[in-house]
């Protein structure tokens, strides 16, 4: 980019780190010299894939198995963290997600995993970091959100408001932490290559892809730009705003 | 209820507190007095004593419950008695004033808020707020 993005030696938390766009945003922050702890619920393999990948490069990441469903475990994350690194400086609430069915078919198994998960998690990890951030008078908060928060498919209202509530979560935090100078900002991905979201862009094909504008699904990696780009120091006025990152999704 | 906070052991806390208070709100420590009130005096906003709290659990390694306060002052009055959709009574108010016995009593407004109650607090209220964390802690 522009040289020094600020990052070298910073402190990141990344929830859901192990596959997708989380995935990503681990390893991008770590090339950037960040110091990455990223915390997964299940898939022991692909976290530890994702740790030993980044130490053959020199990177510096930690995987911490952990459900963001746990009040107590967020917290006990958080505190290993700062014991090892000293404070937090990035959080990127990541880990979502998703379970769609028409409403009447909406078990209401599908309806609390998601919103516990999306919502209740992101409440419990933020809960955590934003005591270390307020002491310090600075820090980013960026949440992975969704164009589902604005243009859901069908099938999809307990993830599209989930999204909807990351939204709102997003610029309300921004309000109240902006006065110890600590910005919160949203990501809103479109259609990205990623096992999460296959079944949607097997089942919607060459329909979806009319909707986007640049023709094409984006990669966990594009989105990680945006994500990296509001931690850094060139986004330091940017706050309470939502980044569309989907190819310009549903704009013909 | 537990015997009454001595001026010894809120003198034992206060260089800690103060310099607690003064980091938080970004101030020279020689700006931070006993009875400093927090907003009034030193300009704190909402945010401001959220942070003194962790500090002051970090310095102390205390825990100091969210709310405890309030609790603490409406001791054996209902919830009732103490306050009515959030607004103290009477009752209420004159328990607060005897708990918050350092605030200058007319400082205390009849049908105050109970969200307005921190709007109170001076630093001696922090002071008092570690004693009894650590008589909890049995430290």
């Amino acid at each position: 980019m522009l040289g020094d993005s600020g990052l070298a030696g910073k402190t990141v938390i990344v929830t859901g780190g192990s596959r997708g766009i989380g995935r990503a945003i681990v390893e991008l922050f770590a090339a950037e010299g960040a110091a990455v702890t990223f915390l997964y619920r299940a898939g022991r393999g692909a976290a530890a894939d994702v740790v030993q990948q980044a130490a053959a490069r020199g990177h510096l990441v930690v995987a911490e198995q952990a459900d963001v469903r746990d009040p107590a475990a967020c917290a006990a994350v958080v505190e290993r963290c700062v014991a090892r690194h000293g404070s937090v400086d990035v959080l990127v609430n990541n880990s979502a997600v998703i379970r769609d069915n028409l409403l009447p078919w909406l078990e209401p198994r599908e309806l609390s995993e998601v919103l516990e998960t999306n919502v209740t998690g992101v409440f419990n990890i933020t809960r955590a970091v934003v005591p270390h951030m307020i002491t310090r008078r600075a820090g980013k908060i960026i949440n992975i959100s969704s164009v589902a928060g604005a243009m859901a498919g069908r099938g999809q209202t307990n993830y599209a408001a989930s999204k909807g509530a990351i939204n709102a979560f997003t610029r309300a935090l921004a309000v109240e932490l902006a006065p110890r100078k600590i910005t919160v900002n949203a990501v809103a991905p479109g259609l990205v290559e990623t096992s999460m979201s296959e079944q949607i862009r097997d089942r919607a094909g060459d329909r979806a892809l009319s909707r986007i504008l640049l023709r094409r699904y984006g990669q966990p990696a594009e989105v990680a730009y945006a994500v990296v780009f509001l931690a850094s120091r060139f986004a330091d006025y940017i706050t309470g705003q939502i980044v569309y990152v989907d190819g310009g999704f549903k704009m013909e | 209820m537990s015997a009454a906070i001595t001026r010894a052991e809120v003198e034992a806390v206060y260089p800690r507190v103060a310099n607690a208070v003064a980091q938080a709100l970004a101030r020279d420590p020689a700006e931070v007095s006993l009875n400093s009130r927090l907003f009034a005096d030193l300009e704190a906003e909402s945010i401001d004593l959220l942070d003194i709290v962790f500090r002051l659990e970090r310095e102390f390694k205390i825990q100091i419950p969210r709310g405890r306060i309030i609790e603490d002052a409406r001791g054996d009055l209902s919830e009732a008695e103490f306050e009515n959709n959030g607004v103290l009574t009477a009752a209420g108010l004159a328990r607060l004033r005897d708990y918050l016995s350092e605030v200058p009593a007319d400082n205390f407004r009849p049908r105050m808020n109970i969200a307005d109650v921190p709007t109170l607090f001076t630093v001696e209220t922090m002071c008092k707020m570690v004693v009894r964390a650590m008589r909890a802690a049995g430290a």
